[in-house]
Protein backbone atom coordinates (compact mmCIF):
# COMPACT_ATOMS: atom_id res chain seq x y z
CA UNK A 1 0.00 0.00 0.00
CA UNK A 2 1.48 2.99 -0.29
CA UNK A 3 1.98 6.27 1.86
CA UNK A 4 -0.86 8.23 2.81
CA UNK A 5 -1.21 11.76 2.84
CA UNK A 6 -2.29 13.44 5.79
CA UNK A 7 -4.18 17.00 5.96
CA UNK A 8 -4.12 19.45 8.58
CA UNK A 9 -7.51 19.94 10.00
CA UNK A 10 -7.09 21.95 13.25
CA UNK A 11 -10.84 22.72 13.14
CA UNK A 12 -11.68 19.12 13.03
CA UNK A 13 -9.32 18.19 15.51
CA UNK A 14 -11.38 20.62 18.17
CA UNK A 15 -13.98 18.42 18.24
CA UNK A 16 -11.27 16.09 20.08
CA UNK A 17 -11.39 18.11 22.95
CA UNK A 18 -14.66 17.65 24.32
CA UNK A 19 -15.43 14.96 27.20
CA UNK A 20 -17.39 12.72 24.55
CA UNK A 21 -15.95 10.37 22.27
CA UNK A 22 -15.19 11.66 19.03
CA UNK A 23 -15.54 10.10 15.59
CA UNK A 24 -12.83 12.07 14.77
CA UNK A 25 -10.28 10.33 17.29
CA UNK A 26 -12.44 7.38 15.96
CA UNK A 27 -11.75 7.74 12.06
CA UNK A 28 -7.59 8.94 12.45
CA UNK A 29 -7.26 5.99 14.19
CA UNK A 30 -8.71 3.42 11.99
CA UNK A 31 -6.91 5.77 9.22
CA UNK A 32 -3.46 5.20 10.80
CA UNK A 33 -4.21 1.63 11.11
CA UNK A 34 -5.26 0.39 8.27
CA UNK A 35 -3.80 3.34 5.58
CA UNK A 36 -6.98 4.72 4.43
CA UNK A 37 -6.66 7.18 2.68
CA UNK A 38 -10.47 7.95 2.17
CA UNK A 39 -10.86 8.52 5.51
CA UNK A 40 -7.44 11.10 5.97
CA UNK A 41 -10.06 12.65 2.41
CA UNK A 42 -12.55 13.11 4.06
CA UNK A 43 -11.24 14.90 7.35
CA UNK A 44 -9.39 16.87 4.67
CA UNK A 45 -12.95 17.75 3.18
CA UNK A 46 -14.96 18.21 6.20
CA UNK A 47 -11.98 20.76 7.74
CA UNK A 48 -12.42 22.78 4.27
CA UNK A 49 -16.55 22.61 4.73
CA UNK A 50 -15.66 23.99 8.26
CA UNK A 51 -13.58 27.19 6.58
CA UNK A 52 -16.19 27.79 4.16
CA UNK A 53 -19.10 27.05 5.87
CA UNK A 54 -20.66 24.71 3.07
CA UNK A 55 -20.60 21.30 2.11
CA UNK A 56 -19.14 20.03 -0.64
CA UNK A 57 -20.42 16.97 -1.45
CA UNK A 58 -23.07 16.62 -4.26
CA UNK A 59 -25.42 13.92 -5.31
CA UNK A 60 -27.54 12.53 -7.55
CA UNK A 61 -27.38 9.55 -10.07
CA UNK A 62 -25.92 6.46 -8.61
CA UNK A 63 -29.18 4.45 -7.28
CA UNK A 64 -28.00 1.02 -6.10
CA UNK A 65 -27.48 -2.47 -7.95
CA UNK A 66 -28.74 -4.11 -10.80
CA UNK A 67 -32.89 -4.49 -10.03
CA UNK A 68 -32.88 -2.75 -6.73
CA UNK A 69 -34.01 0.90 -6.86
CA UNK A 70 -32.73 2.32 -3.71
CA UNK A 71 -30.36 0.94 -0.85
CA UNK A 72 -27.49 3.02 -2.13
CA UNK A 73 -26.74 6.76 -2.45
CA UNK A 74 -24.70 8.62 -4.52
CA UNK A 75 -22.26 11.14 -3.54
CA UNK A 76 -19.38 12.80 -4.89
CA UNK A 77 -17.06 15.30 -3.62
CA UNK A 78 -16.87 18.37 -5.50
CA UNK A 79 -12.90 19.17 -4.56
CA UNK A 80 -11.72 15.88 -6.54
CA UNK A 81 -8.28 17.23 -7.07
CA UNK A 82 -7.33 17.58 -3.81
CA UNK A 83 -9.63 15.11 -2.59
CA UNK A 84 -9.12 12.36 -4.71
CA UNK A 85 -9.75 9.54 -2.81
CA UNK A 86 -13.08 10.55 -1.89
CA UNK A 87 -14.15 11.29 -5.53
CA UNK A 88 -16.67 8.52 -5.45
CA UNK A 89 -18.07 8.01 -1.45
CA UNK A 90 -21.29 6.50 -1.93
CA UNK A 91 -23.46 5.45 1.01
CA UNK A 92 -24.65 1.96 1.27
CA UNK A 93 -27.77 0.97 3.51
CA UNK A 94 -27.77 -2.36 5.18
CA UNK A 95 -31.60 -3.42 6.53
CA UNK A 96 -31.01 -4.19 10.20
CA UNK A 97 -32.50 -7.15 11.81
CA UNK A 98 -35.60 -6.48 13.68
CA UNK A 99 -35.45 -5.33 17.30
CA UNK A 100 -31.59 -4.81 15.89
CA UNK A 101 -29.52 -8.16 17.57
CA UNK A 102 -27.00 -9.24 15.81
CA UNK A 103 -24.43 -11.58 16.17
CA UNK A 104 -20.89 -10.88 16.79
CA UNK A 105 -19.74 -13.12 13.88
CA UNK A 106 -22.54 -12.01 11.54
CA UNK A 107 -21.03 -7.88 12.31
CA UNK A 108 -17.38 -9.06 11.95
CA UNK A 109 -17.87 -10.83 8.90
CA UNK A 110 -19.85 -7.36 7.42
CA UNK A 111 -16.70 -5.34 9.28
CA UNK A 112 -14.74 -7.67 7.01
CA UNK A 113 -16.05 -6.87 3.82
CA UNK A 114 -16.63 -3.29 4.44
CA UNK A 115 -12.68 -2.68 5.45
CA UNK A 116 -11.59 -4.75 2.32
CA UNK A 117 -14.42 -3.05 -0.27
CA UNK A 118 -15.39 0.49 1.30
CA UNK A 119 -13.97 3.52 3.65
CA UNK A 120 -14.39 0.95 7.03
CA UNK A 121 -16.93 3.68 8.23
CA UNK A 122 -19.70 2.99 9.72
CA UNK A 123 -22.80 4.53 11.24
CA UNK A 124 -25.02 1.95 13.33
CA UNK A 125 -27.52 2.96 13.24
CA UNK A 126 -29.03 6.12 10.99
CA UNK A 127 -32.45 7.95 11.11
CA UNK A 128 -34.36 5.27 9.41
CA UNK A 129 -32.80 2.50 11.25
CA UNK A 130 -30.75 1.03 8.76
CA UNK A 131 -26.57 -0.46 9.28
CA UNK A 132 -25.10 2.94 7.28
CA UNK A 133 -21.62 2.14 5.73
CA UNK A 134 -20.27 4.88 4.26
CA UNK A 135 -17.92 5.62 1.65
CA UNK A 136 -17.31 3.11 -1.49
CA UNK A 137 -17.17 4.07 -4.99
CA UNK A 138 -19.35 2.83 -8.03
CA UNK A 139 -17.23 -0.50 -8.89
CA UNK A 140 -17.56 -1.58 -5.73
CA UNK A 141 -21.57 -1.52 -5.57
CA UNK A 142 -21.86 -4.58 -7.18
CA UNK A 143 -19.38 -6.74 -5.39
CA UNK A 144 -20.88 -5.51 -2.14
CA UNK A 145 -24.31 -6.43 -3.03
CA UNK A 146 -23.27 -9.82 -4.06
CA UNK A 147 -21.35 -10.34 -1.30
CA UNK A 148 -24.06 -8.64 1.30
CA UNK A 149 -26.65 -11.50 -0.21
CA UNK A 150 -24.82 -14.22 -1.16
CA UNK A 151 -22.30 -14.54 1.45
CA UNK A 152 -23.90 -12.67 4.47
CA UNK A 153 -26.86 -13.53 3.88
CA UNK A 154 -28.22 -9.53 4.84
CA UNK A 155 -30.16 -7.37 2.63
CA UNK A 156 -30.06 -3.53 1.37
CA UNK A 157 -32.64 -1.67 2.99
CA UNK A 158 -35.11 1.10 1.38
CA UNK A 159 -34.03 5.00 0.38
CA UNK A 160 -35.30 6.96 -2.69
CA UNK A 161 -39.18 6.66 -3.27
CA UNK A 162 -39.37 3.00 -1.75
CA UNK A 163 -41.01 1.54 1.63
CA UNK A 164 -38.05 2.62 4.32
CA UNK A 165 -36.50 -0.61 5.82
CA UNK A 166 -39.47 -0.89 8.72
CA UNK A 167 -37.96 -1.29 12.40
CA UNK A 168 -39.17 -1.96 15.81
CA UNK A 169 -38.41 -2.18 19.32
CA UNK A 170 -37.04 -4.83 21.34
CA UNK A 171 -40.53 -5.89 22.11
CA UNK A 172 -40.93 -9.39 23.67
CA UNK A 173 -37.06 -10.59 23.52
CA UNK A 174 -36.28 -8.33 26.13
CA UNK A 175 -39.40 -6.07 27.78
CA UNK A 176 -41.93 -7.34 30.00
CA UNK A 177 -44.39 -4.50 28.48
CA UNK A 178 -44.75 -5.71 25.07
CA UNK A 179 -48.27 -6.50 24.62
CA UNK A 180 -47.75 -7.57 20.80
CA UNK A 181 -45.01 -9.28 19.05
CA UNK A 182 -43.69 -6.27 17.22
CA UNK A 183 -40.47 -8.50 15.74
CA UNK A 184 -42.62 -11.07 13.78
CA UNK A 185 -44.70 -8.18 12.68
CA UNK A 186 -41.98 -6.44 11.79
CA UNK A 187 -40.37 -9.53 9.89
CA UNK A 188 -43.88 -10.82 8.52
CA UNK A 189 -44.70 -6.73 6.83
CA UNK A 190 -40.87 -6.59 5.23
CA UNK A 191 -41.21 -10.10 3.76
CA UNK A 192 -44.38 -9.36 2.45
CA UNK A 193 -43.68 -5.88 1.00
CA UNK A 194 -40.02 -6.79 -0.73
CA UNK A 195 -41.52 -5.53 -3.88
CA UNK A 196 -41.96 -1.97 -2.33
CA UNK A 197 -38.95 -2.03 -0.19
CA UNK A 198 -36.69 -2.51 -3.12
CA UNK A 199 -38.76 -0.90 -6.05
CA UNK A 200 -39.88 2.41 -6.11
CA UNK A 201 -43.48 2.76 -5.80
CA UNK A 202 -44.84 5.78 -4.30
CA UNK A 203 -45.13 9.78 -4.56
CA UNK A 204 -42.35 9.78 -2.50
CA UNK A 205 -40.90 8.15 0.89
CA UNK A 206 -43.09 5.77 3.22
CA UNK A 207 -41.68 4.66 7.08
CA UNK A 208 -43.21 2.02 9.32
CA UNK A 209 -42.01 1.81 12.72
CA UNK A 210 -43.49 -0.93 15.79
CA UNK A 211 -43.64 -0.28 19.62
CA UNK A 212 -44.82 -3.06 21.13
CA UNK A 213 -46.59 -1.06 23.89
CA UNK A 214 -47.30 3.09 24.63
CA UNK A 215 -43.95 3.91 26.13
CA UNK A 216 -43.27 3.74 21.97
CA UNK A 217 -39.14 3.53 22.75
CA UNK A 218 -38.94 3.96 19.18
CA UNK A 219 -40.52 7.24 18.73
CA UNK A 220 -42.84 6.10 16.06
CA UNK A 221 -45.08 8.19 16.40
CA UNK A 222 -42.42 11.20 15.66
CA UNK A 223 -40.57 8.81 13.16
CA UNK A 224 -43.05 6.85 10.64
CA UNK A 225 -45.64 7.63 8.31
CA UNK A 226 -47.51 4.60 9.65
CA UNK A 227 -46.54 3.91 13.47
CA UNK A 228 -48.10 0.33 14.73
CA UNK A 229 -48.24 0.86 18.89
CA UNK A 230 -49.34 -2.23 21.23
CA UNK A 231 -52.13 -1.51 23.56
CA UNK A 232 -55.36 -2.82 24.68
CA UNK A 233 -58.83 -2.75 24.69
CA UNK A 234 -59.66 -4.45 28.31
CA UNK A 235 -59.35 -2.85 31.70
CA UNK A 236 -55.92 -1.94 33.62
CA UNK A 237 -54.88 -4.62 36.07
CA UNK A 238 -54.77 -2.95 39.49
CA UNK A 239 -53.39 -4.39 42.57
CA UNK A 240 -54.82 -1.94 45.54
CA UNK A 241 -52.06 -3.37 48.11
CA UNK A 242 -49.40 -2.60 46.11
CA UNK A 243 -50.45 1.13 45.02
CA UNK A 244 -51.09 1.51 48.77
CA UNK A 245 -47.48 0.35 49.13
CA UNK A 246 -45.99 2.95 46.63
CA UNK A 247 -48.10 5.66 48.24
CA UNK A 248 -46.74 4.14 51.96
CA UNK A 249 -43.08 4.75 50.39
CA UNK A 250 -42.51 1.13 50.33
CA UNK A 251 -42.21 0.84 46.83
CA UNK A 252 -39.65 2.66 44.47
CA UNK A 253 -41.72 4.62 41.71
CA UNK A 254 -40.56 3.89 38.49
CA UNK A 255 -39.08 1.03 39.74
CA UNK A 256 -36.51 3.22 40.99
CA UNK A 257 -35.40 4.85 37.45
CA UNK A 258 -34.99 8.01 39.23
CA UNK A 259 -33.75 7.24 42.09
CA UNK A 260 -30.54 8.95 41.79
CA UNK A 261 -31.31 12.01 43.73
CA UNK A 262 -33.55 12.89 46.06
CA UNK A 263 -37.32 13.85 44.75
CA UNK A 264 -39.24 13.77 48.10
CA UNK A 265 -41.68 11.30 48.92
CA UNK A 266 -43.91 9.53 46.39
CA UNK A 267 -47.04 11.96 45.88
CA UNK A 268 -49.33 9.63 44.22
CA UNK A 269 -51.95 12.57 42.90
CA UNK A 270 -49.03 14.66 41.68
CA UNK A 271 -47.07 11.80 40.02
CA UNK A 272 -49.47 10.10 38.59
CA UNK A 273 -53.65 11.25 38.91
CA UNK A 274 -52.96 14.80 38.00
CA UNK A 275 -50.68 14.05 35.41
CA UNK A 276 -53.21 11.46 33.83
CA UNK A 277 -54.28 13.08 30.07
CA UNK A 278 -57.22 12.34 30.43
CA UNK A 279 -58.07 12.97 34.08
CA UNK A 280 -59.92 9.25 34.13
CA UNK A 281 -58.08 8.54 37.43
CA UNK A 282 -59.07 9.10 41.06
CA UNK A 283 -57.38 8.32 44.18
CA UNK A 284 -59.94 7.87 47.59
CA UNK A 285 -57.36 8.71 50.41
CA UNK A 286 -60.41 7.54 52.80
CA UNK A 287 -60.79 4.30 51.55
CA UNK A 288 -56.83 4.35 50.11
CA UNK A 289 -58.35 2.50 47.49
CA UNK A 290 -57.33 3.52 43.32
CA UNK A 291 -60.42 4.15 40.84
CA UNK A 292 -59.60 3.89 36.89
CA UNK A 293 -62.11 5.15 34.35
CA UNK A 294 -61.18 2.64 31.73
CA UNK A 295 -63.60 3.97 29.17
CA UNK A 296 -61.94 7.25 29.63
CA UNK A 297 -58.13 6.17 29.48
CA UNK A 298 -56.44 6.51 26.24
CA UNK A 299 -53.66 4.26 27.01
CA UNK A 300 -50.45 6.43 27.45
CA UNK A 301 -49.39 4.19 30.10
CA UNK A 302 -47.72 6.90 32.33
CA UNK A 303 -49.21 5.68 35.21
CA UNK A 304 -47.97 2.03 34.65
CA UNK A 305 -45.02 2.88 34.07
CA UNK A 306 -44.55 5.17 37.49
CA UNK A 307 -46.64 2.19 39.42
CA UNK A 308 -45.59 -1.03 37.53
CA UNK A 309 -45.88 -3.50 40.65
CA UNK A 310 -49.42 -1.97 41.09
CA UNK A 311 -50.68 -1.46 37.62
CA UNK A 312 -50.56 -3.67 34.85
CA UNK A 313 -51.93 -3.08 31.08
CA UNK A 314 -54.71 -5.49 30.18
CA UNK A 315 -54.82 -8.46 28.88
CA UNK A 316 -56.52 -8.61 25.70
CA UNK A 317 -54.00 -6.80 23.43
CA UNK A 318 -53.60 -5.69 19.89
CA UNK A 319 -52.43 -2.76 17.91
CA UNK A 320 -53.03 0.94 17.77
CA UNK A 321 -52.55 2.43 13.87
CA UNK A 322 -51.65 5.92 13.65
CA UNK A 323 -51.03 7.94 10.34
CA UNK A 324 -48.93 10.80 9.18
CA UNK A 325 -45.38 12.19 11.03
CA UNK A 326 -43.21 13.36 8.87
CA UNK A 327 -39.95 16.00 9.48
CA UNK A 328 -40.52 19.87 8.81
CA UNK A 329 -40.60 20.11 4.58
CA UNK A 330 -44.25 21.61 4.08
CA UNK A 331 -46.30 22.60 7.27
CA UNK A 332 -43.79 21.98 9.75
CA UNK A 333 -42.94 18.71 11.60
CA UNK A 334 -46.24 16.69 12.35
CA UNK A 335 -46.16 13.43 14.83
CA UNK A 336 -48.86 10.88 13.68
CA UNK A 337 -52.69 10.91 14.30
CA UNK A 338 -54.78 8.30 15.80
CA UNK A 339 -56.25 6.17 13.13
CA UNK A 340 -57.16 3.21 14.15
CA UNK A 341 -57.37 2.55 18.13
CA UNK A 342 -57.45 -1.16 18.24
CA UNK A 343 -56.81 -3.68 15.96
CA UNK A 344 -56.54 -7.37 16.88
CA UNK A 345 -53.42 -8.74 14.97
CA UNK A 346 -52.68 -12.68 14.02
CA UNK A 347 -50.43 -14.10 11.70
CA UNK A 348 -50.55 -13.49 8.72
CA UNK A 349 -52.26 -10.27 9.12
CA UNK A 350 -54.32 -10.17 6.32
CA UNK A 351 -56.90 -7.53 8.08
CA UNK A 352 -53.21 -5.60 9.01
CA UNK A 353 -52.30 -5.76 4.75
CA UNK A 354 -55.56 -4.96 3.36
CA UNK A 355 -55.60 -1.58 5.68
CA UNK A 356 -52.38 -0.71 4.51
CA UNK A 357 -52.81 -1.54 0.99
CA UNK A 358 -55.67 0.67 0.89
CA UNK A 359 -53.87 4.12 2.39
CA UNK A 360 -50.85 3.29 -0.04
CA UNK A 361 -53.91 2.71 -3.37
CA UNK A 362 -55.22 6.20 -2.44
CA UNK A 363 -51.55 8.01 -1.55
CA UNK A 364 -49.95 6.36 -4.94
CA UNK A 365 -53.64 7.54 -7.06
CA UNK A 366 -53.63 11.00 -5.23
CA UNK A 367 -50.54 12.21 -3.41
CA UNK A 368 -48.78 14.78 -5.34
CA UNK A 369 -44.67 14.73 -6.00
CA UNK A 370 -42.48 14.61 -2.99
CA UNK A 371 -45.66 14.56 -0.70
CA UNK A 372 -46.24 12.61 2.73
CA UNK A 373 -49.03 10.99 3.14
CA UNK A 374 -49.67 12.68 6.79
CA UNK A 375 -49.36 16.10 4.15
CA UNK A 376 -51.93 14.48 1.96
CA UNK A 377 -54.21 14.36 5.03
CA UNK A 378 -53.77 17.74 5.97
CA UNK A 379 -54.66 18.53 2.11
CA UNK A 380 -57.42 16.26 2.06
CA UNK A 381 -58.95 16.83 5.46
CA UNK A 382 -59.09 13.60 8.11
CA UNK A 383 -62.37 13.50 7.93
CA UNK A 384 -62.77 12.63 4.55
CA UNK A 385 -59.37 10.27 4.81
CA UNK A 386 -60.84 8.46 7.73
CA UNK A 387 -64.81 8.14 6.34
CA UNK A 388 -64.34 7.96 2.83
CA UNK A 389 -60.11 6.81 1.80
CA UNK A 390 -60.25 4.37 5.06
CA UNK A 391 -64.14 3.34 4.94
CA UNK A 392 -63.88 3.66 9.07
CA UNK A 393 -66.05 4.80 11.55
CA UNK A 394 -65.12 7.98 13.43
CA UNK A 395 -64.94 8.49 16.89
CA UNK A 396 -65.31 11.70 18.72
CA UNK A 397 -61.66 11.22 19.78
CA UNK A 398 -60.66 11.96 16.12
CA UNK A 399 -62.11 15.35 16.99
CA UNK A 400 -59.09 17.57 17.60
CA UNK A 401 -60.98 21.08 18.42
CA UNK A 402 -65.48 20.95 17.53
CA UNK A 403 -65.64 23.30 14.31
CA UNK A 404 -65.66 26.90 14.01
CA UNK A 405 -67.01 27.41 10.66
CA UNK A 406 -70.85 27.38 10.35
CA UNK A 407 -71.06 26.71 6.87
CA UNK A 408 -71.93 23.08 6.18
CA UNK A 409 -71.37 21.79 2.21
CA UNK A 410 -74.12 18.69 2.16
CA UNK A 411 -73.48 16.28 -0.25
CA UNK A 412 -75.75 15.32 -2.56
CA UNK A 413 -77.07 11.95 -0.86
CA UNK A 414 -77.72 13.71 2.48
CA UNK A 415 -80.22 15.71 1.08
CA UNK A 416 -84.02 14.90 1.09
CA UNK A 417 -84.28 14.89 -2.86
CA UNK A 418 -81.15 15.45 -3.32
CA UNK A 419 -80.51 18.03 -6.23
CA UNK A 420 -83.41 17.15 -8.58
CA UNK A 421 -86.03 18.81 -6.08
CA UNK A 422 -88.37 21.32 -8.03
CA UNK A 423 -87.38 24.88 -6.41
CA UNK A 424 -90.77 26.21 -7.86
CA UNK A 425 -92.58 24.26 -5.98
CA UNK A 426 -90.70 25.09 -2.74
CA UNK A 427 -90.57 28.46 -3.23
CA UNK A 428 -94.48 28.13 -3.72
CA UNK A 429 -94.25 26.72 -0.11
CA UNK A 430 -91.22 29.56 0.90
CA UNK A 431 -91.03 32.54 -0.80
CA UNK A 432 -87.88 34.20 -1.57
CA UNK B 1 -54.88 -2.53 -21.06
CA UNK B 2 -52.23 -5.44 -20.69
CA UNK B 3 -48.59 -4.82 -19.58
CA UNK B 4 -46.89 -5.26 -22.80
CA UNK B 5 -49.31 -2.38 -23.85
CA UNK B 6 -48.62 -0.34 -20.59
CA UNK B 7 -44.77 -0.74 -21.30
CA UNK B 8 -44.74 0.73 -24.99
CA UNK B 9 -46.71 3.29 -23.59
CA UNK B 10 -44.42 4.30 -20.84
CA UNK B 11 -41.50 4.13 -23.37
CA UNK B 12 -43.19 6.02 -25.80
CA UNK B 13 -44.45 8.62 -23.27
CA UNK B 14 -40.44 9.16 -22.36
CA UNK B 15 -39.67 9.36 -25.67
CA UNK B 16 -41.76 11.79 -26.80
CA UNK B 17 -41.16 14.23 -24.03
CA UNK B 18 -37.59 14.00 -24.67
CA UNK B 19 -38.41 14.66 -28.68
CA UNK B 20 -40.26 17.76 -27.29
CA UNK B 21 -37.09 18.98 -25.48
CA UNK B 22 -38.54 17.83 -22.44
CA UNK B 23 -37.55 16.81 -18.86
CA UNK B 24 -35.44 13.74 -19.51
CA UNK B 25 -35.79 12.57 -16.12
CA UNK B 26 -39.24 12.05 -14.49
CA UNK B 27 -41.36 11.06 -11.53
CA UNK B 28 -43.57 8.09 -11.14
CA UNK B 29 -46.30 10.08 -10.55
CA UNK B 30 -45.56 11.89 -13.89
CA UNK B 31 -46.28 8.78 -15.75
CA UNK B 32 -49.32 7.98 -13.62
CA UNK B 33 -50.60 11.64 -14.53
CA UNK B 34 -49.91 10.76 -18.58
CA UNK B 35 -51.84 7.30 -18.26
CA UNK B 36 -54.91 8.27 -16.20
CA UNK B 37 -57.03 4.65 -17.48
CA UNK B 38 -53.92 2.69 -15.82
CA UNK B 39 -53.79 1.78 -12.37
CA UNK B 40 -50.76 3.39 -10.74
CA UNK B 41 -49.81 0.03 -8.86
CA UNK B 42 -49.43 -1.49 -12.46
CA UNK B 43 -47.65 1.30 -13.71
CA UNK B 44 -45.10 0.81 -10.84
CA UNK B 45 -44.86 -2.45 -11.68
CA UNK B 46 -44.60 -1.59 -15.41
CA UNK B 47 -41.96 0.82 -15.20
CA UNK B 48 -39.74 -1.30 -12.60
CA UNK B 49 -39.88 -4.12 -15.04
CA UNK B 50 -38.43 -1.98 -17.94
CA UNK B 51 -35.50 -0.86 -15.47
CA UNK B 52 -35.16 -4.80 -15.27
CA UNK B 53 -34.83 -5.15 -19.07
CA UNK B 54 -32.74 -2.44 -19.11
CA UNK B 55 -34.96 -0.06 -21.50
CA UNK B 56 -35.23 2.31 -18.33
CA UNK B 57 -33.57 3.20 -15.27
CA UNK B 58 -33.36 4.66 -12.10
CA UNK B 59 -32.15 8.22 -11.38
CA UNK B 60 -32.05 9.41 -7.42
CA UNK B 61 -31.12 12.00 -5.06
CA UNK B 62 -31.32 9.52 -2.00
CA UNK B 63 -34.96 10.72 -1.04
CA UNK B 64 -36.55 10.36 -4.29
CA UNK B 65 -36.22 8.19 -7.37
CA UNK B 66 -36.79 9.48 -11.14
CA UNK B 67 -37.20 7.34 -14.19
CA UNK B 68 -35.45 8.35 -17.56
CA UNK B 69 -34.22 6.09 -20.76
CA UNK B 70 -30.30 5.24 -20.75
CA UNK B 71 -27.92 7.52 -21.84
CA UNK B 72 -30.29 10.16 -22.53
CA UNK B 73 -29.71 13.51 -20.78
CA UNK B 74 -27.59 13.63 -17.48
CA UNK B 75 -25.97 10.13 -17.37
CA UNK B 76 -25.93 8.18 -14.01
CA UNK B 77 -22.52 10.15 -12.89
CA UNK B 78 -22.19 13.08 -15.32
CA UNK B 79 -19.95 15.60 -13.60
CA UNK B 80 -18.21 13.52 -11.87
CA UNK B 81 -15.22 11.56 -13.46
CA UNK B 82 -12.83 9.38 -11.85
CA UNK B 83 -9.51 12.34 -11.59
CA UNK B 84 -6.68 10.40 -13.21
Amino acid sequence: MGEVKKHDTPKVDQLKTGPWPSFVDDIYSYAEKHKKQACFDIMGQMELSYINRETHWKHGGIVGVFGYGGGVIGRYSDQQEKFPAIWAFHTVRVHHTAGKWYHTAALRKLCDMWDNRGSGIVNFHGSTGDIILLGTVTDQLEPIFFDLTHQLHWDLGGSGSNLRSPACCMGKSRCEWALVDVQELDYELTMAFQDELHRPAFPYKFKFKFSACPLDCVASVARADMSFIGTWRDDIRIDQEAVRAYVRGELKPNAGAFSDRDWGPFDIKKEVIDLCPTKCMYWDENEQKLYINNSECNRCMHCIAVMPEALRPGQDTGIAILIGAKAPILEGAQLSTLIVPFMKVESPYDELKDFIYKAWDYWMENGKNRERIGELIQRIGLNKFITEVMGLTPIPQHVRVPRDNPYIFWKEEEVEGGWTRDVAEFRKRHPA
Amino acid sequence: MDKEELKQKIIQIMEEKVKKGGKTKIYLKDLQREIPDANPREIKNAANELVREGKLEYFSTGSTVMFGLPGVGMGLEAGVEKPE
